[in-house]
């Protein structure tokens, strides 16, 4: 009472400075530096080198989140719902507590981990060898985009079960119960009540999860091998191989361009879900 | 109000003690580009020599990084203190690669120390005058020189091939039983595919002390036309690592490495002793690494100093050859005679002194550099 509504800016004030300074500023200067000549003349060149040579690593990377992102998506819902659904409650406490562990390893450590369990005669390959189930001839190396995608899904799973299961543990139980007594099957009360309403829970970790994909350089640098690539390896590329900080804003600009498209279509999603309307 | 005085009070004090900590003894820094074994070279061997014989002075290591994107830090960060007109910048030795290295002479970093120092006599080799195309005399002294060559486990390969005619025939014949790292993944396989060039494009003294020439790289087309049918026949790997690392597991049999990681593992037992080395013609590049001093570095005597330490032959001898197996920084005869015999031939003992001589190859001028990688990156991977 009697403080005026603008002494609540001075609150946001530090917050608000935080970003403008560490991030507005640095993706304004990223957005100028890619589109602007060494003059500062506008320029399209080094956006047309971008398409000229990386391409193909531009759709890689766009194939690579996505399957990542649909198997993320189909597994998590499983575990989730597992775990909501299940009425082995033993099975359920250890499946929760196995979830969460990738949560807890750093991208790079997990990388390391799947360059030794993935590799060709590494420890996958020689387990199933020594079980008898192969022999050294049949294997084969997962280390490249099928490589990229297992180690994305196995450390992100563990973020988006993390809130698609807290998503569907907050739901009204009573619904559920409703639904059991009138006689429907688990597999019907998970996609006819609860999938709906836990639906923009799951667009908002599968955004979260495809944007920390993009932005990952170790793993592509070091179970990616050769072409093509991921962008992230390329814009390392390009700053460290040339110190050409053009080209690689360029590329940031390409994926900030598909990380938006991805955050609009959401925002636009759960805007209407809220019955707001433009 | 009062509690606030006293915690400033109680801040103050404390922040004085602290700094009069700091101040009793001099800290030396020293900025280390390169792989985490530079790193541990500087912070565990040379380092506590210093010490030892400056009681009053602390070192205080930092590693930016390996390959030329952890010179690129140090340059960067010198160059916004010069920008930002600093009395006293904050790093006073620094290990960086060649390529920066001339950049920072280009840019006034660097201090024309060579002169001041008994051991500058001792280095008369030609990477130490010019560091690619750039003229770098007086500026810098070579930590030590690393090459790359290619590595094959002998108890497969008989006959390893001499050079990139025979490699190129012997991938046909062993189709994904060579591997390399392409160029995003590590230095080694921006090296194979230098030699390439100079196998198939322009030759190595071409690229590498002549001025450029825009049109020079047209020459190549046929060069990388042929080398993207050779990558049909070749395994990629995840990285210079990662190329002995398959070499280990022997899920490649041939493949580039520098010779300075190859014989650190082969020591650690990390890869097979069957492992040995061949330089294959007409050439592999290698590199030196340089210590420079920063032209307004806070230490300047000291900082001299402490390269005259680290370029002395006994610290070439015993440091770089015997315990972290590069080829010396300084001219080999003046190491020679601080090394017993057995170090000195295990060094020599798969690449001869003459080999090294005939196929060790100076890494492009930068211009060339790049028109090499972005050529690949347009005509090879894409």
């Amino acid at each position: 009472m009697g403080v005026k509504t603008s002494h609540y800016y001075w609150l946001v004030a530090p917050a608000a400075l935080m970003v403008a300074i560490f991030f507005l500023y640095p993706l304004a200067f990223s957005l100028y530096s890619a589109v602007s000549a060494e003059s500062g003349q506008f320029t399209l060149a080094h956006l047309e080198k971008i398409f000229e040579l990386y391409s193909t690593d531009i759709l890689f990377t766009l194939i690579i989140v996505l399957s990542s992102v649909v198997i993320l998506a189909v597994l998590s819902i499983s575990i989730a719902a597992l775990i909501t659904l299940s009425p082995f409650r033993s099975v359920v406490t250890l499946l929760g507590f196995l979830y969460r562990l990738p949560l807890f390893i750093p991208f790079i450590v997990t990388a390391q981990m799947m360059r030794t369990f993935l590799a060709k005669n590494g420890l996958m390959n020689n387990a199933f060898i020594a079980s008898g189930l192969m022999t050294p001839m049949d294997t084969v190396s997962f280390l490249g985009w099928s490589g990229i995608i297992i180690t994305f899904v196995w450390k992100q799973l563990a973020f988006t079960t993390l809130l698609i299961s807290g998503a569907m543990a907050a739901l009204d139980e009573s619904q559920i119960r409703a639904a059991r007594n009138l006689g429907a099957s688990r597999v019907r009360i998970l996609i006819n009540i609860i999938l709906p309403q836990v639906a923009p829970t799951i667009g908002v970790s599968l955004v979260l999860s495809t944007v920390t994909m993009m932005s990952v350089l170790s793993v592509p640098l070091m179970i990616g091998t050769g072409t093509p690539t991921m962008i992230s390896a390329d814009m390392a590329f390009r700053v460290n191989s040339y110190g050409d900080y053009s080209v690689a804003n360029a590329l940031g600009l390409v994926s900030y361009v598909l990380c938006a498209g991805l955050a609009w279509f959401y925002l636009r999603q759960s805007l209407e879900d809220k019955g707001v309307r433009s | 109000m009062f509690t606030k005085t006293k915690i400033a009070v109680i801040a103050t004090i404390g922040l004085a003690q602290f700094s009069a900590v700091a101040q009793a003894e001099t800290v030396l820094n020293v900025a280390t580009a390169g792989s985490q074994n530079m790193v541990d070279y500087v912070k565990t061997y040379l380092a506590p020599k210093f010490e030892a014989m400056h009681p009053d002075v602390k070192i205080k290591v930092v590693g930016t990084g390996p390959g030329d994107a952890g010179s690129h830090k140090i340059f960067e960060k010198l160059s916004a203190q010069k920008d930002s007109n600093q009395e006293n910048w904050d790093i006073d030795v620094a290990v960086v690669h060649q390529k920066v290295g001339g950049e920072m002479v280009n840019e006034g970093l660097l201090a024309n120390y060579r002169n001041d120092i008994s051991t500058g006599a001792l280095v008369t080799r030609d990477s130490a005058k010019n560091a690619l195309g750039t003229n770098v005399e007086g500026y810098v002294m070579p930590m030590f020189h690393s090459q790359t060559a290619i590595a094959y486990n002998s108890a497969f390969v008989k006959n390893p091939p001499k050079s990139y005619d025979e490699l190129v025939t012997w991938t046909q014949k062993h189709p994904k039983a060579f591997g390399y790292n392409g160029i995003k993944n590590g230095m080694s396989g921006v090296s194979f595919v230098t030699g390439w060039i100079y196998a198939y494009g322009s030759d190595a003294n071409t690229l590498s002390s002549q001025s450029y020439d825009s049109q020079k790289k047209n020459e190549w087309n046929q060069a990388f036309t042929d080398l993207k049918a050779f990558n049909q026949n070749v395994t990629f790997t995840p990285g210079n690592a990662g190329t002995l690392d398959m070499l280990n597991r022997g899920e490649i049999f041939m493949g580039p490495v520098w010779v300075d990681m190859f014989y650190s593992w082969k020591d650690q037992g990390k890869i097979p002793p069957t492992m040995k080395l061949a330089l294959i013609g007409p050439g592999m590049p290698g590199q030196p690494m340089y210590y420079v001093t920063p032209s307004k570095a806070a230490h300047p005597q000291l900082a001299r100093e402490f390269i005259t330490l680290a370029t002395s032959p006994e610290v070439q001898a015993e440091g770089i050859v015997k315990r972290f197996n590069w080829y010396p920084g300084i001219d080999a005869d003046n190491v020679k005679s601080k090394l017993d015999k057995a170090s000195w031939e295990k060094l020599f003992a798969e690449i001869t002194p003459s080999d090294l001589a005939k196929y060790g190859k100076s890494f492009p001028i930068a211009e060339y550099f790049d028109d090499i990688k972005e050529g690949y990156e347009r005509k090879v991977s894409n």
